[in-house]
């Protein structure tokens, strides 16, 4: 599966984190820094225990469901420094605003081209809101 | 108004772009159906019943001449020679092809226009009052407001993919014309006791399936908070609203299941992170939008003043079309012209390119160059000098635009039903033409005085009947168009919504139905009271009795 990271295809990459955030919070035995979460998951919970990790992947189960973003926005926005993942229904007409809110790695759904899909990040140039990114909104240009 | 500068040029150009390339995928097999079907909605593209459907977005319903006639030229382009104006202040057009959608967005942008978001789950074009910044009884012009909304949520990264779309609406005056409290948020803006400028917000507020008034959340904020207040509440949404049932996932429902004052705790906890950040509006930056809507060049009163009295006396046309169809002015000596787009012969908020071209004329000549969109589908010339009303209304009446009709019962709203959309259940233009041949004494209709008639072919409600004095629902019944009634709704500042009268009623008795009700309001009301007022004091009762009772009695 193709994935680009910080912006770049990436050839050797870890594999999808498989450990759910769910079992990974009750389960002591398991040890592992990266894990797998969604919009179903305790957003507080994750935000309480992410300085414990080093890659979460956001799963989207379909395209459609925008909670993906707003979880990546709060990590960011409460200083997480790792990697946010992006899994499951994630295709290059979304992969713009997933950085934008502070994702910084994609693994493509299976159609995708991966290079096309590179070329998609910063279509749209100019923005009208702060993102993760760093760029600050319109009126502080 | 505002005036695009190189980066909001190259936004919209990039977004046109962007989809140029989405459509060729698409067309290519790239994108599957569905997939494309959400990325087409977020640039205004519907699949309807008999073609596409293109929405532009008229921010805020402002527009200036030479917009309009890029509009009239893209109708007879790539349409059939007309567009629609919706409730939302936007124009549709019902006959594009899908592949020439990128073409039409380009010419769009050659004048600072595009279709983002006009369509889909996310936040859509912001509304206001269409007498903002004109209007005798502001308290505060709202569309600079209204502007750095329309920037902030453009293209909005993270709140593209909400549970449901997503409507504000803004009102800066004594009388609420946004239908500010039936939106999903409803600002308010006024002067607190201090003195202090700020905005009411209201929330959960919408139409559609499930109608709600929306509730205030917070009383007053403070307007440099703006955008990160916003910003609060659609992350509480986007993250908690339903995702398992499209007809429960708007806000409102997610409102109402945990209440206001829980659902405000919700929005203060996640304000606490952004408040007096990056979203706080700098006072310059507030300036600068403010900027854009200064006052024109207005001419004195002794030169914006004619004989009125002696052009009335002369025109007794004109007269009754000054009473009904122009409003006070902030400015002396102007007035607010209503330009109706309720004749008999097109359909509510239908327009044709020569009158597109026609109207874009006479802004230039009498209103500055600049005219709006109402969300009752009617346009407005807002800053028209008095001495100017009687060559504009003679120009009006060729173009089949002075009908002085405005808030009567044939200026009513209409969507367009099952002859166009693929929601629709029943037809409704069909009706807005029996009720039109029906009423055509405008003598009757003045007396009746203000009446709200509103028509929607669906449930979805696009055509707000539940906020209509006299509210239209169609419905299918075994195969069969039939219509709901619903009496004593308001979008105004006692917004209410409108009840079931009885049963539904069939297509060609709509009219006579319509009938029986005015009948009971013009024996029962006392002087001077409004329909509205006589529906709230006198009941259902007599008006049950006399649709119902006279069926059952003719039935017999």
């Amino acid at each position: 599966m193709a994935l680009i990271k910080d912006q770049q295809l990436s050839l050797s990459h870890a594999a999808t984190p498989h450990i759910r955030f769910a079992d990974w919070l009750d389960d002591d035995l398991v040890i592992s820094d990266a894990v797998l979460t969604n919009g179903a998951d305790d957003l507080a919970c994750l935000l309480a225990n992410a300085n414990k990790l080093s890659v979460i992947a956001i799963e989207f189960e379909t395209f459609a469901d925008g909670r993906g973003f707003s979880m990546a926005r709060m990590l960011r926005r409460d200083g997480y420094q790792g990697e946010i993942r992006a899994v499951g229904d994630v295709a290059m007409d979304r992969i713009e605003f997933m950085h934008r809110v502070g994702f910084n790695a994609f693994e493509l759904r299976e159609d995708q081209d991966a290079l096309q899909a590179l070329a998609k990040l910063g279509e749209v140039s100019v923005h009208f809101q702060p993102s993760a990114d760093g760029k600050g909104p319109a009126y502080m240009r | 108004m505002y005036a695009y500068n190189q980066f909001d040029q190259t936004l919209v150009d990039q977004r046109v772009d962007q989809y140029r390339d989405q459509t060729r995928r698409y067309l290519a097999g790239e994108i599957p159906e569905a997939e494309f079907r959400v990325l087409r909605l977020m640039n205004g593209l519907y699949i309807q019943r008999l073609a596409p459907m293109l929405r532009v977005a008229i921010p805020y319903g402002l527009m200036k001449s030479h917009q309009l006639r890029t509009l009239a030229q893209i109708s007879r382009t790539y349409d059939k020679g007309y567009g629609h104006f919706t409730t939302r202040q936007n124009m549709q057009f019902n006959w594009p092809t899908l592949e020439s959608v990128p073409d039409i967005l380009a010419d769009l942008a050659k004048v600072q226009m595009h279709a983002i978001q006009t369509s889909g789950a996310c936040i859509r074009n912001t509304t206001t009052d269409p007498f903002a910044g004109v209007s005798a009884d502001e308290i505060e012009d709202t569309r600079p407001w209204c502007e750095m909304i329309r920037q902030w949520s453009t293209l909005h990264p993270e709140f593209a993919y909400l549970p449901r779309k997503f409507k504000i609406a803004v009102s800066g005056s004594s009388s609420d014309r946004a239908a500010s409290q039936v939106h999903d948020i409803g600002l308010h803006l006024y002067h607190n006791e201090q003195g202090e400028m700020g905005f009411e917000v209201l929330v959960g507020g919408g139409l559609g399936r499930t109608p709600v008034i929306g509730k205030t959340v917070r009383k007053f904020l403070e307007p440099q908070e703006l955008l990160s207040y916003l910003d609060a509440v659609l992350r509480v949404y986007n993250l908690n609203g339903r995702r398992d049932n499209k007809y429960k996932a708007r806000i409102k429902i997610l409102v109402n299941a945990v209440g206001i004052d829980a659902f405000a705790e919700m929005v203060e906890a996640e304000w606490q992170f952004t408040k007096g950040k990056d979203l706080r509006l700098p006072t310059a930056e507030i300036e600068r939008v403010k900027g854009f809507f200064k006052p024109p060049n207005y001419l004195s009163v002794e030169n914006a003043q004619s004989s009125l009295k002696a052009e009335m006396a002369a025109h007794p046309q004109f007269a009754k079309w000054y009473k009904q169809n122009t409003r006070d002015h902030k400015q002396p000596g102007y007035r607010i012209v209503v330009v109706a787009l309720k004749n008999q012969l097109q359909a509510p908020g239908d327009v044709s390119h020569q009158q597109m071209d026609g109207i874009a004329s006479l802004a230039d000549q009498f209103s500055f160059a600049e005219l709006r969109s109402t969300h009752d589908q009617n346009l407005v010339l807002a800053d028209v000098a008095q001495r100017d009303l009687l060559s504009l209304w003679l120009k009006l009446t060729d173009l089949g635009m002075a009908r002085a009709n405005i808030g009567t019962l044939t200026d009513m709203i209409n969507c367009p039903g099952l002859d166009f959309c693929s929601l629709a259940n029943a037809e409704t233009l069909i009706l807005s033409r029996q009720i039109n041949e029906t009423f055509d004494d405008m003598d009757y209709q003045y007396e009746l005085g203000e009446i709200q008639l509103k028509i929607s072919g669906c449930i979805n409600a696009c055509g707000h009947h539940h906020v209509g004095h006299i509210g239209i629902l169609g419905v299918e019944k075994g195969g069969k168009q039939v219509y709901q009634f619903t009496l004593g709704g308001s979008a105004s500042n006692d917004a209410s919504l409108g009840k079931t009268l009885g049963r539904s009623i069939d297509q060609d008795q709509v009219v006579v139905v319509i009938g029986q009700i005015l009948d009971v309001y013009v024996q029962q009301r006392k002087t001077d009271e409004t329909f509205l007022q006589t529906v709230r004091r006198i009941g259902f009762a007599p008006f049950k009795e006399r649709v119902y009772g006279t069926h059952q009695r003719s039935a017999a």
